[in-house]
């Protein structure tokens, strides 16, 4: 039977990961988790907004993927194949498109059509709006674009992408819980697999996020809870609840 | 000196780490020459069938590696996109012909279960079905890694020797000869990857 997917996202600004202890980088967890943790995919994304020069992001990558022995899904600024290609050459095993993928939907079928669908992950990134549906931001949550998540995902899907991934801009860091009207219209709307991002604060809101969310995989971008033990006891919670997952 | 064969499709970059990690020297290469002096290939891959056909065309490629695999008899490992070339041919987008060293054919994953969603990606058990070295030192129902939208189907399903079940038994390793293929993706499966790619390695 296949396994719902605990997912970690690591997000990285001018190379350095954005989350740090004491005021300091560490790396340490990004290279100790992977290979012996639980932890079932990782996800590397570049947020630098320094107008796309990714080479310190690439070399992170690069040095990360050696010692990565689960999936790996890197993105942040991809636009062209070329892009992707980069990402591809230094360990990548996906690629994540968000705000390129708005600007020209065709960069997803040219992915899906080089790589195959399972290599792209389309990102969304929503917002509830006061009339109480949703819209899809781009440039990191900054710019509207009068696109409805739904929509978008089933677009896009269409268009070649083998996964999506819903993040709720209101909900991120938030430690309340996922969004999980979002995530259930989204998951609804397609038929591949969702990924829900954004709010995680307990064991609970995985099990939420799978169930009222229908979510394949839930994620998290809080890197205080992947102690080794604390990777385990989410685990062990899920399948106590009878959600199956990778132990 | 093991070859990987660089047919401009595929995380290459994720399987040499994972070949460096168990203790072996890997090449990548699109080179008929350099690959041929190898002592074992993999054939990795992640894209679209008729893809990878095309680009193991455009390189001079299908000869020397059926050569190399089938009258030579030296070990090859196919990883997800490249296992299904090992087929003799694919429905995927179109109607392509593949390697054929293995009497199968390629078709979608249509799982029974209308709730199960395509592609089939995440960690599923691996059901061994027959003795392997490849299985050496991995506990039956070991999870592995699987990302694919489409699936090899053999002719005679008494080759298999394992299978995952995703709304319908789906063929995971198959050997032909001395080459075998996984669905799955041993250099993405952590600890039990990291096994059978050894074994495959070491021992085949």
């Amino acid at each position: 039977m296949l396994r719902h997917r605990l997912v970690t996202v690591l997000t990285f600004n001018d190379g350095t990961l954005f989350r740090t202890k004491l005021f300091q980088p560490d790396y340490r967890y990004t290279h100790n988790f992977v290979d012996s943790w639980q932890v079932d995919e990782i996800v590397m994304l570049d947020v630098t907004r320094n107008g796309g020069d990714n080479r310190t992001f690439l070399d992170v990558v690069g040095k990360f993927a050696r010692e990565c022995f689960v999936p790996l899904a890197v993105g942040g600024g991809i636009r062209t194949l070329a892009d992707v290609r980069r990402f591809m050459a230094v360990g990548g095993d996906k690629v994540v498109v968000n705000s390129g993928a708005v600007e020209r939907p065709g960069l997803i079928t040219e992915i899906a059509e080089a790589y195959g669908a399972q290599c792209v992950v389309l990102s969304i990134d929503a917002r509830k709006m006061p009339s109480g549906g949703y819209e899809v931001f781009a440039g990191c949550g900054s710019k509207a674009t009068g696109l409805e998540p739904a929509g978008w995902a089933k677009r896009a899907e269409g268009l070649g992408a083998g996964e999506v991934l819903i993040t709720s801009i209101e909900r991120d860091g938030s430690l309340q819980g996922y969004d999980l009207e979002l995530c259930k219209r989204v998951s609804d709307a397609v038929s591949v697999p969702v990924l829900v991002l954004g709010g995680a604060g307990s064991w609970k809101h995985f099990v939420e996020g799978i169930e009222k969310g229908g979510a394949s995989a839930v994620c998290t971008q809080n890197i205080y809870h992947f102690t080794e033990s604390s990777i385990l006891s989410a685990k062990k919670f899920l399948a106590d609840r009878g959600i199956a997952v990778r132990m | 000196m093991i070859g990987i064969v660089d047919y401009g499709l595929g995380n290459l970059t994720s399987v040499a780490g994972a070949v460096a990690k168990v203790g072996f020297g890997s090449i990548i290469s699109a080179d008929a020459k350099v690959l041929g002096k190898c002592d074992k290939l993999i054939l990795p891959g992640v894209g679209a069938f008729g893809d990878g056909m095309k680009n193991l065309r455009d390189r001079g490629l299908v000869g020397p590696l059926t050569e190399y695999a089938t009258k030579a008899g030296n070990p090859v490992l196919g990883i997800c996109l490249g296992f299904q070339l090992l087929a003799k041919r694919s429905e995927e987008f179109g109607d392509h012909e593949g390697l054929g060293w293995i009497d199968a054919e390629v078709t979608a994953v249509e799982p029974g279960d209308p709730k199960l969603r395509v592609p089939h990606v995440g960690w599923n058990e691996l059901y061994q079905c027959a003795d392997c070295v490849l299985f050496d030192d991995v506990p039956d129902e070991s999870l592995f890694y699987y990302v694919h939208s489409y699936a090899l189907r053999p002719a005679d399903r008494r080759i298999v020797m394992g299978e995952c079940d995703y709304g319908g038994r789906l063929a995971a390793p198959v050997p032909s000869g001395s080459n075998f293929g996984t669905q799955f993706h041993p250099e993405k499966s952590q600890l039990h990857g990291l096994t059978l790619l050894k074994n495959f390695l070491a021992k085949s």
